[in-house]
């Protein structure tokens, strides 16, 4: 589909437009723009020049875009200034959309299975062939095995909802997405304290910790940019981190905390605040619920205990404590995004969930926020099916005691596959997301692909996932597609919804999923619950903003003013007990440690290290490494390792090592870093690839999904990255 | 010089996210393996974790320098500063592709494009400014370290910032180029620019230049007079010629 002209923004609007950002400065955008710079006539131009709003899509954040087309080819890509979620800005992933858009290892047509799984040879196949031959895959599937015998897999994408309508259509409850990787810990603390998900205040907080989080490489709109405000404003930023991310190097503290003992700092910390009454009492008495019970839980936790635990000096943990809590209601326990790290994840995470509530740090400005008003509306869509034949619930579901029931858990959901019980999983559709590389245990998730007759994946370039399946179907970027609407939470940035329509025209053969799950439908006599188009999806979900069409065709962006602070006046918390939990009832029945108990964690055993693993700000999760521009920044990963600790195993800087757990191993350069523990390693997610579809990264580097055990959290069934100890050998070449 | 466009950079709020790096290449079309902008990176001592100086990060490019040893070591005048906006340039159909100016930068700020066999470097994203548009860089900051304008506008942002104490530059000891990109407060690393080196053969060249265009000009007024001469005189018949 080519380019509407009415979303495309004249040259003229668009000076006009650079010049509104100096206004938006004022609000936050911080984009300066040069008037004297600004020609007064339109001097340029040889050829057409176009810009069209769009929203990026190279990681989750979706920040707002002008995209610059000249001959009909996207040469640039630039913050939208009127985006304030980002602050107006376009990290280096967002610049390299473009190859994503351009990248000659795209999928360009259909291609079917010849040989093994993951021998790469492929046929290629027409649209109708391809459709024909998927939906009678499924059929065959839901006959013999039911509609919950296929596992549906949507990655983090704007056309994701209708992978889920399809699966709730299809008849399957059986979906897992990329979040059970993720946050699902943090949620889980989060809700069974607040009683709700929040965001955090940063760019008007004065004091803000953060452990088991690296915003300044793990860019997250607005809060990376913020907190660079705050520091410029005064704001204390405290860092626990094993290793020396640019987040610790920038901080005004770092504490080199021994992994997995956060929960003992925080502890700690509340022992402080409440032995020396260093909270609002009125607050407390009026919204927080059992503080008597935390008063005499934590009693238990001093910071010289918690010394021994996390190797923070106690004098600190006592003076942090001091400072938390005189800078409250303004200050924030971080309480971060990627939570896959320990077994107890969701338990150290109500640790910090716990403190914030004892400080008040919530619903005021600096401090948590809860969620703003949006005011997108559900589309009304007709009543899916009913399968009497199913079975009861989700194949994962009891597997740990707090999952949640939308997002399962991958790896529980793996197991059970594997295991077929309590019922077998056949079919997996797969969009956009690669479980091959994201998920622990790669050889874990080979063998449950064993187990399934039929693998269909989605998405722009040869994943490993997309390796390994039957049929691939190629997806357009995310600058050639229309999408629905979506809501974005800012905290004190904003409330706002986006959208996307295609800036050029698709590319290849590539289709949307949107169209492919349609054409699915027509041909499993589904049909009549996709008999919509996008447009009259996104004008029902923009049905209640009137404001909001126009503002997305003239501003790329619309807001909602909706309330910011004071959220919770006058409404009750949506918990058990109406209030803030310190002390939550519902663990207390299910035989779950009501408030957060200290375990140990396990000893690094003599001769292992622990791996760890995390983000920098080139490269989402495991997307982006072979993108022609970005892998230039890190061609191969490394494993980090502290340079004592290499020496002892007479490693040098540069030499290739052998990496070995339980679950597999990986060859990578070691690569000196005194800034890690002596105990610790950390390598790089993305490498290591089974696929040789991604030619600029194929051969280099190991893999994280390989070499991580899947651990997992007991409560909601998140994984957990950190529990992994490694061997690591010098490799004689 | 009407106008001296220049960057004022707040190295301390850089995250070091490559996001300048990569908008440059893209709106650039720098060539993989080249930049024409960098981050450079001064990492503490971490043998000392009691006592840690923070981490720092300095974004840069071509400085535009008052004093361009560049166009010192230029032997065709491809490469000028411009005396309207005070940016130095590389005119692509003068440059020869001798790489002359490379060693010459202090900051490495140059490189030879390997298909165009020319040499490139940032030119504060001209064709952008031209479209009323700031440079690449300067745009997709996160942090907006980078504050771009007219040094010799006062009412301009960077004319502004410079008012502030603590001003820096970044130069080598031996080669003060007088760059024009300013680094508010302070900076770190400052000890990597290097000395500018124009090659000998530059240099001899350069030694030589004025009397090459003596010569030459001699030689123009020489074929003047002949052709004054041959206007003024009349000719022989050619016929003399053939005799």
């Amino acid at each position: 589909m080519p380019a509407k002209p009415d979303t495309a923004i004249s040259r003229r609007s668009f000076l006009k437009w650079t010049g509104a950002a100096t206004a938006a400065t004022a609000v936050g955008a911080r984009t300066p723009v040069l008037h004297a710079l600004v020609p007064s006539e339109e001097t340029t131009a040889s050829g057409k020049v176009e810009h069209h709003f769009s929203v990026c899509d190279m990681c989750l954040n979706k920040c707002g875009l002008i995209a610059r087309v000249e001959k009909g080819v996207v040469t640039k890509l630039d913050p939208n200034p009127k985006f304030l979620k980002s602050r107006g800005m376009l990290c280096a992933r967002g610049n390299a959309g473009i190859a994503q858009l351009y990248d000659p290892d795209r999928l360009k047509y259909p291609l079917l299975r010849k040989g093994k799984r993951g021998e790469g040879k492929w046929q290629r196949l027409r649209w109708d062939q391809a459709l024909d031959y998927a939906a009678e895959q499924l059929r065959t599937i839901a006959e013999q095995y039911t509609r919950c015998g296929v596992l549906f897999s949507p990655g983090s994408d704007m056309q994701s909802t209708f992978v889920h309508w399809f699966a709730e259509v299809f008849g399957s409850y059986n979906v897992t997405t990329h979040e059970s990787a993720c946050l699902l810990s943090r949620n889980r603390a989060y809700l069974d304290t607040f009683g709700e998900v929040p965001f955090s205040d940063v760019l008007h907080t004065k004091y803000i910790i953060m452990a088991g989080a690296n915003r300044f490489e793990a860019l997250i709109t607005p809060d990376s940019i913020d907190l660079m405000t705050a520091k410029q404003n005064g704001c204390k930023l405290v860092v626990l981190d094993p290793r020396y991310t640019k987040t610790a190097g920038l901080a005004d503290e770092w504490y080199q905390v021994r992994p997995g003992t956060d929960m003992a700092f925080f502890l700690a910390l509340m022992h402080v605040i409440i032995s020396e009454k260093l909270y609002n009492a009125d607050y407390a008495a009026e919204k927080l619920f059992g503080l008597e019970q935390l008063a005499e839980h934590v009693k238990q936790y001093s910071p010289e205990w918690a010394e021994v635990e996390c190797q923070i000096p106690a004098q600190d943990i006592r003076r942090i404590a001091r400072e938390l809590a005189a800078a409250a209601p303004t200050a924030i326990v971080y309480p971060g995004r990627r939570t896959s790290d320990y077994v107890n994840s969701t338990q150290i995470r109500r640790s910090m969930a716990i403190l914030n509530g004892l400080l008040g740090n919530w619903d005021r400005p600096g401090g948590l926020l809860a969620a703003r008003q949006v005011g997108l509306s559900k589309p009304e869509l007709p009543e899916a099916p009913w399968y009497e034949d199913n079975p009861e619930d989700r194949l994962d579901m009891g597997r740990a005691h707090m999952m949640f029931e939308e997002e399962g858990s991958f790896k529980h959901m793996r197991d059970a596959i594997i295991e077929a019980k309590p019922y077998p999983i056949k079919g997996w559709l797969v969009y956009k997301h690669n479980p091959l590389q994201s998920e622990a245990n790669r050889q874990r998730t080979l063998e449950m692909m064993v187990k399934l007759d039929f693998i269909l994946t989605v998405d722009i370039a040869m994943s490993d996932t997309a390796w390994m399946s039957d049929l691939v179907l190629p997806a357009p970027s995310y600058l050639e597609r229309q999408d629905p609407a979506t809501g974005l939470q800012g905290s004190s940035a904003c409330a706002c919804v986006v959208t996307r329509n295609p800036v050029v025209p698709t590319l290849f053969e590539s289709k949307p999923v949107f169209w492919i799950l349609k054409e699915l439908a027509n041909r499993l006599e589904l049909g009549e619950h996709f008999d919509f188009t996008m447009e009259d999806y996104r004008k029902q979900q923009l049905k209640n903003l009137p404001d909001g069409e126009r503002a997305l065709r003239e501003d790329g962006v619309y807001y909602n003013p909706s309330k910011l602070y004071g959220v919770y006046e006058g409404r009750v918390y949506k918990t058990k007990s109406k209030r803030i939990e310190l002390y939550n009832e519902r663990y207390a029945e299910m035989g779950v440690d009501p408030m957060p108990v200290y375990r140990s964690p396990r000893e690094v055993p003599a001769g292992r290290f622990r791996l760890v693993v995390g983000r920098n700000a080139y490269f989402t999760h495991c997307t982006t490494q072979n993108n022609g521009l970005l892998h230039e920044f890190m061609p191969e990963n490394t494993l980090w390792i502290n340079p004592k600790s290499a020496s002892a195993l007479g490693i040098q800087d540069g030499d290739l090592v052998e990496v070995i757990s339980a679950a597999g191993k990986g060859e990578l350069k070691a690569e000196f870093k005194s800034g890690i523990r002596e105990d610790t390693v950390y390598m790089a997610s993305g490498f290591g690839v089974l696929s040789k579809g991604l030619t600029n990264i194929y051969g280099k580097g190991a893999c994280i999904a390989e070499v991580l055990e899947d651990y997992s959290d007991e409560l909601s069934g998140n994984m957990a990255m950190h529990e992994t100890f490694v061997q690591v050998t010098r490799k004689v070449a | 010089m009407k106008r001296q466009l220049a960057m004022v950079i707040d190295s301390a709020s850089c995250i070091d996210c490559k996001a300048c790096m990569t908008a440059c290449k893209v709106e650039n079309k720098v060539p993989p393996g080249n930049w024409r902008n960098w981050i450079k990176e001064q990492d503490p001592d971490l043998e000392h974790l009691n006592n840690l100086e923070p981490m720092h990060f300095q974004p840069g490019n071509c400085m535009h320098c008052d004093n361009p040893t560049c166009v010192q070591a230029c032997p065709t005048s491809a490469t000028y500063k411009d005396n309207k906006d005070g940016t130095i340039k590389v005119n692509k159909k003068l440059c020869i592709g001798c790489g002359s100016c490379i060693p010459a930068c202090p900051y490495g700020a140059r490189y030879r494009h390997p298909e165009d066999k020319v040499v490139d470097k940032c030119d504060f994203c001209e064709r952008r400014r031209a479209r009323g548009e700031l440079p690449a860089c300067v745009t997709t900051c996160p942090t907006k370290a980078r504050t771009f304008g007219d040094l010799k506008d006062s009412n301009s942002e960077v004319a502004r910032l410079l008012k502030s104490d603590n001003i820096v530059r970044v130069v080598n000891r031996e080669t003060d180029t007088q760059p024009n990109i300013y680094y508010l407060s302070m900076t770190a690393p400052t000890d990597w620019p290097v000395k500018a080196e124009t090659p000998s053969a530059i240099r001899l060249w350069k030694a030589i230049n004025p009397f090459v265009w003596g010569f030459v000009g001699l030689n123009v007024l020489g074929v003047l007079a002949m052709l004054g001469k041959q206007l003024l005189i009349k000719e022989e018949p050619l016929e003399v010629e053939h005799r």
